[in-house]
């Protein structure tokens, strides 16, 4: 597979989707349902991603090349064989790092403003 | 019973799903089809398991939306796509991808999943089942004792009545709603009785007969002996309530009629003693015929005056007598049930055919404004060629 002759700075800011997306697969590899459920764990329930929305942005993510599928299973005793893994490229972790920095930085504006306090 | 409802009602929802993906274009579900099929096998397994039906119904909530949204986004990515690949030749052959057929090809498609969707719903929906009884009441007022007479806010009255605690209360306690509703609806823990009163009257609907002394008590609920049951009892609640109270007010008014009665008899015999006095004083013979006498005057008053105190008397005990028979007459005469609830044969909620019919009026409604959407982009936006860009 041709590697994308992206800059990953020029993807950002991603949307919360394709962030929350990537996030859980920063994680390791994992099926549309666990990142799902990752998802819906990191941000305590107020994102519960649709079949529609998180395939719609797999596609897009594999298409853009920053996941893969993997043909790796952890353990295929314990898992269906027929669902899909998917895990981050080189290029998708550094798009996931360079946005995390940004959102870094952005928090350090806000706690700089005194918008927010520091952490506990 | 409860497992096999289970299995039905999220292989049901299963396949509506399965069947709406055909809503996305055919290279997206050959790809992702499967996969979000088994994606939502898993969420509407945890929705049960989180709360049965209920979750599912908003799982249903999240999911459509979403479909709706990422079809129409996948149908418009794949246009652009059709476009970049020289499939402009094939369309002119067969062009599928004018704005008009994109408005109908949409149309059809939000018709047909809103309807679907609106059936299933009405499906999934839980059914209730409505029973109804009769009672026929008759005001306090109309009694033998007193004169008949209008009031208007007798119904509305007696309606309040019949939904506060005086009557509902004792429902509750004779079907005993407060374990029986909690091992239903809260995993077995008795509710309050502030609580199931809530549910009750939220349940309970009166109306009044037409033309007639009727009230219409009907009851909505899910088992539909249990609708009946609780009908009849609020029906036989308020008689009782009626009956106590006409008694209680029968007795007060005795009561009050009898120290009357009594007071009066005590003034006549005062009279008698004094009129005695005067007629020995002004020495007049027992059976003397009234005379013009000035001198015997106070004598023929006070004579006169106990012969009035005497019928009013009289006529006290009437009254009471009258007041006594009221007591007397037949218990239900204030209230009567003239109509027990049976159990309902068929589910009144959900109103399935108007659901379908509301669900293609919106389908029709939804399927213009995304069809015209879709119609306008398609027309407005060409192909993106070159261009990176990440999903929305």
């Amino acid at each position: 597979m041709a590697k994308p002759k992206t800059d990953p700075e020029s993807l950002l800011p991603l949307t919360p989707a394709v962030f929350h997306v990537l996030l859980a697969l920063a994680g390791g590899e994992r099926h549309g349902y666990a990142i799902m459920q990752e998802v819906a764990e990191h941000t305590d329930g107020q994102i519960k991603m649709g079949p529609g929305t998180l395939y719609g942005t797999v596609k897009r993510l594999l298409e853009a090349q920053l996941i893969e599928e993997s043909d790796e299973r952890p353990d295929p005793h314990l898992d269906d064989d027929r669902r899909r893994y998917y895990r981050l490229t080189g290029v998708g972790e550094k798009v996931v790092r360079a946005e995390a920095r940004r959102y870094a930085e952005i928090v350090a504006l806000a706690r700089g403003k005194k918008l927010i306090g520091k952490p506990a | 019973m409860t497992k096999n409802f289970n299995n039905r009602a999220l292989a049901v929802s299963q396949k509506i799903y399965g069947w709406l993906l055909r809503a996305y274009p055919p290279a997206h579900r050959a790809a992702y089809g499967p996969a979000m099929a088994q994606l939502f096998r898993d969420q509407g397994r945890d929705a049960w398991n989180e709360s049965k039906g209920w979750s599912l119904f908003k799982l249903w909530l999240r999911v459509l939306p979403d479909l709706v949204s990422t079809s129409i986004r996948e149908r418009l990515a794949a246009l652009n796509e059709r476009k970049t690949m020289n499939d402009k030749l094939a369309s002119l052959t067969h062009d599928r991808t004018t704005p008009t057929a994109i408005f109908i090809r949409v149309f059809l498609a939000v018709f047909l999943i809103t309807l679907i969707v609106a059936t299933a719903i009405t499906f999934i929906l839980p059914e209730s089942y409505a029973s109804t009884a009769r009672v026929k009441v008759e005001s306090d007022a109309a009694s033998v004792a007193a004169q008949p007479s209008y009031d208007p806010y007798f119904i509305q009255t007696e309606f309040e009545i019949i939904q506060s605690q005086l009557v509902l209360n004792s429902v509750i306690d004779k079907l005993k709603l407060n374990v029986a509703w909690g091992k239903k609806y809260f995993a077995g823990e008795p509710l309050t009785t502030g609580r199931t009163l809530e549910i009750l009257k939220q349940r309970l609907q009166l109306a009044p007969v037409r033309n007639t002394k009727l009230i219409a008590i009907t009851v909505y609920s899910d088992d539909k002996n249990e609708a009946a049951q609780i009908a009849n009892a609020i029906a036989e609640s308020y008689r009782d309530y009626r009956v106590s109270s006409r008694a209680k007010l029968l007795a007060n008014g005795i009561d009050v009629l009898q120290q009357q009665y009594q007071a009066q008899a005590a003034q006549i015999q005062t009279a008698q003693s004094d009129l005695e006095s005067l007629r020995q004083q002004l020495k007049i013979a027992g059976d003397a015929a009234a005379s013009q006498s000035p001198q015997e005057q106070p004598y023929w008053d006070k004579k006169r005056n106990l012969s009035q105190l005497i019928m009013l008397h009289e006529l006290l005990n009437s009254k009471i007598e009258a007041v006594k028979m009221d007591a007397q007459l037949p218990k239900n005469a204030a209230v009567q049930i003239v109509d027990r609830a049976e159990p309902g044969r068929a589910p009144v909620k959900p109103n399935k055919t108007l659901n379908i019919f509301l669900g293609a009026v919106a389908g029709g409604f939804l399927g213009l404004v995304a069809g015209a959407i879709c119609a306008l982009a398609a027309a407005k936006f060409g192909p993106r060629e070159g261009k990176q860009s990440l999903p929305a």
